[in-house]
């Protein structure tokens, strides 16, 4: 744009500057109302926000981890760390009654059943018989 | 980011001019009021912790997605609307009403006890209000974001989601459209 189209757009400026001047009253007061229903609903600055999370964080660890600890204090952390160890021991115990019984019923049909007489023409049977009678 | 004074400040600075770009978009002044609330209280209440210098680019993007809210709504409204009237056109009620009628009324009865020369004056201010209200929506947008709202090239473009080279494009065309439109009435400024 040149140097006329400028002083031209600034002049439609200045116009439409005098024009605001003459709102309404009832206008105006509807902007400052609308203004202020804005401002009541800011949202908060974010520096205060990392504040209030880092405090949050604060007085959760120092309850938990300070010197003169609280019984609640202490429970909190002690009970869930105790529930998961001995969840973690059920479990494995669970898991090892689970295979040996696994492992009794495979030896209880072995040993019960006749076998089969293709496994005798299994020469990898065989080898297996010869060498667990060795 | 923006201290409560500043976005305050800032919103005082900005809301006549964002309701008289809003006014110019829909023409209905109460509307025109809805969308600047409700584009003060979405920058407020999403953007209020931002740097008080991205303000302006923020709330003028809010304030044009505000009024295409408002069209669209308008628009399904006046769908269901011709569809339970049946032969009433859409879009016909505001056809009947035209904000400048009444301003040039208030304007007129005002201006009416002062003096020759600030009639004049006043009733050029309708002219060329009424004249930029004619312009096309995007040549008014980037004419007003760039001249009225002191915004610069990039953040137009930002705030209008177009490029810079079509901020420039919208501007160069609306004031040429509006000197030439004004020249017609015998305007000169």
């Amino acid at each position: 744009m040149n140097t006329d189209d400028l002083n031209f757009a600034y002049k439609v400026r200045h116009a439409l500057n005098e024009k605001l001047d003459d709102l309404p009253a009832s206008t105006t007061d509807r902007l400052a109302a609308a203004r202020k229903a804005a401002m009541a609903r800011k949202k908060a600055d974010a520096p205060a926000r990392v504040a209030a999370r880092q405090n949050v964080l604060s007085v959760v660890s120092s309850h938990l981890f300070a010197e003169p600890l609280s019984w609640l204090g202490r429970m909190s952390v002690a009970i869930p760390l105790l529930v998961l160890v001995l969840g973690g021991a059920a479990i494995y115990q669970f898991e090892q009654e689970q295979q040996i019984a696994e492992l009794a019923e495979l030896d209880a049909a072995v040993l019960s059943d006749e076998l089969p007489l293709s496994a005798y023409m299994d020469h990898g049977f065989n080898a297996y018989l010869t060498k667990s009678a060795q | 980011m923006a201290t409560d004074k500043e976005l305050s400040d800032f919103l005082e600075h900005v809301e006549r001019r964002a309701f008289k770009q809003a006014a110019y978009a829909v023409r209905k002044e109460e509307s025109a009021l809805d969308i600047v609330q409700d584009a003060m209280i979405k920058l407020a209440e999403k953007y209020g912790d931002k740097p008080a210098a991205e303000l302006p680019m923020l709330f003028q993007r809010i304030l044009q997605t505000t009024i295409l809210d408002y069209f669209r709504r308008e628009k399904v409204r006046n769908t269901w609307v011709s569809l339970f009237s049946g032969m009433k056109p859409a879009g016909d009620e505001h056809e009947d009403f035209d904000i400048l009628e009444t301003y040039e009324s208030e304007q007129g009865s005002s201006a009416a006890e002062s003096s020759a020369d600030q009639v004049e004056r006043a009733q050029m201010l309708d002219l060329i209000d009424e004249e930029v209200q004619k312009l096309p929506a995007r040549q008014r947008e980037a004419f007003l974001m760039r001249y009225w709202q002191d915004m610069d090239v990039a953040e137009t473009a930002l705030a209008m989601g177009c490029s810079e080279g079509s901020v420039k494009t919208h501007c160069s065309r609306a004031t040429h459209a509006l000197a030439e439109s004004l020249k017609a009435k015998g305007i000169q400024l």
